[in-house]
C-alpha cells in the first residue's frame, strides 16, 4: 500500500517537477501544485506504462489528489489482478 | 513507402476524395479505416479495391455528427489495428443556396457534419496522439472556405471553421509531437462537381490557371504527404490543391 503510494508521488513529482515531500496525499493538483490538464494526461499515461493497465479518459477529472490518484490506480490493478 | 505500416482513419471515405485518399494510403504502406453513412454498397466496392494493395482495410459505418459513435469508432480501430497513426477528417457535405432562401436545417446540417464533425473525431483521437506523443491530422477544408463563394455561406462557413481549428490545435499539441494541418481543394471532379450545370462548369475551368478541374488524385497525393513524416516540420498549414484558382 505505502509502496504505491510513494511510487505514484514520485511519478507525479517528476511529471509536474515538484519535489516528491510536496506531494501530500490532499495538495490540490490544479489549485496548490500547478498541474495543467497536460500534465494529468501524462500522469494518466505513466501509471498505465508503469502498471500495464488501461485506465479510461474519463477518469482523468478523478486525478486531482495523490489520494485520488492512487485510489484510481489501485481500481485499475485490482481489475487486473481479476482478469489474469 | 512513405506510410509503411502507419494506421490511418478516413472518415467520409467511400467516395470522391475521401474514396482517393483511402486508396492512396493504403498503396502508401498504411493500414486504413473509413468511415462511410449510407453508402454501404460503395463501402463494399472500396474494401475488395483497397484489399487487393495487400493492406488492412476496414470499413465502419459511422455518423461523426454523433460524438459517441466517434468515440467508438477510435476504439475500434485502436482495438482492431493495435494503434493509431493519422486521422483524415474528410466527411463533408454541402447544401448550396443563396442566403435568402438557405433554411437553418441546410445550414445546421453543414455546419453539423462538416465541423462538428471534424472536433468529433479529433476530440476522440487527440487523447491516444497526446499519450504516444505523435499522430498526424489532416483535416479536408475547401478553397470555400479560404476565399468563401456565392450560395455556400453555410459551407464555406463550415470549411473556414476547420482552418481556425487546424491553427488552433496545431499550436496547442505541438509539443506533443503532434501535426495538424488542412488541405483545401479547389474544383475537384467528383460527384460534387458533376451535379453542376456544364456551363457553369465551363465558366468555373475558365477561371482556373491550370485549366482543368482538379483529381481526386491530386487531392489525395497532397494528403499521402501531409500525413507522412516527408512533412514533419509542417503544422498548422492549409495547402491549397485548385489548380491556382485562388492566387491572390
Amino acid at each position: 500500500m505505502e509502496d504505491l503510494e510513494n511510487e505514484i508521488r514520485n511519478l507525479i513529482a517528476e511529471i509536474i517537477e515538484k519535489e516528491p515531500r510536496e506531494v501530500t496525499p490532499d495538495a490540490r493538483f490544479f489549485e496548490d501544485l500547478g498541474v495543467d490538464s497536460m500534465m494529468a494526461l501524462e500522469i494518466l499515461a505513466a501509471m498505465e506504462k508503469k502498471y500495464r493497465i488501461h485506465i479510461p479518459e474519463e477518469k482523468l477529472t478523478q486525478l486531482t489528489t495523490l489520494r485520488q490518484t492512487v485510489a484510481v490506480a489501485r481500481e485499475f490493478l485490482d481489475k487486473k489482478g481479476q482478469d489474469a | 513507402m512513405l506510410l509503411e505500416d502507419k494506421v490511418a482513419i478516413v472518415t467520409g471515405g467511400t467516395r470522391g476524395i475521401g474514396r482517393a485518399i483511402v486508396l492512396r494510403l493504403a498503396r502508401s504502406g498504411c493500414d486504413v479505416a473509413f468511415t462511410y453513412l449510407k453508402s454501404s454498397q460503395e463501402a463494399d466496392l472500396l474494401i475488395r479495391e483497397a484489399g487487393k494493395l495487400g493492406r488492412r482495410v476496414l470499413a465502419l459505418q459511422a455518423d461523426v455528427r454523433d460524438f459517441d459513435q466517434s468515440r467508438q469508432l477510435i476504439e475500434r480501430v485502436k482495438d482492431d489495428f493495435g494503434k493509431l497513426d493519422i486521422l483524415v477528417n474528410n466527411a463533408g457535405i454541402t447544401r448550396d443556396k443563396a442566403l435568402m432562401m438557405m433554411t437553418r436545417e441546410e445550414w445546421l446540417e453543414v455546419v453539423d457534419t462538416n465541423l462538428n464533425g471534424t472536433f468529433n473525431a479529433t476530440r476522440c483521437a487527440i487523447v491516444t496522439f497526446l499519450k504516444q506523443k505523435s499522430g498526424s491530422i489532416v483535416n479536408i477544408t475547401s478553397v470555400s472556405g479560404v476565399t468563401g463563394l456565392p450560395r455556400q455561406t453555410n459551407y464555406s462557413a463550415s470549411k473556414a471553421g476547420i482552418i481556425g481549428f487546424t491553427k488552433a490545435l496545431a499550436r496547442e499539441v505541438a509539443a506533443y509531437n503532434i501535426r495538424v494541418n488542412a488541405v483545401a481543394p479547389g474544383f475537384i471532379d467528383t460527384d460534387m462537381i458533376g451535379s453542376l450545370k456544364e456551363e457553369f462548369r465551363e465558366a468555373i475551368r475558365k477561371r482556373i490557371p491550370l485549366a482543368r478541374f482538379g483529381s481526386a488524385d491530386d487531392v489525395s497525393r497532397v494528403v499521402e504527404f501531409m500525413a507522412s513524416d516527408r512533412a514533419s516540420f509542417i503544422t498548422g498549414q492549409v495547402v491549397i490543391v485548385d489548380g491556382g484558382l485562388s492566387i491572390q
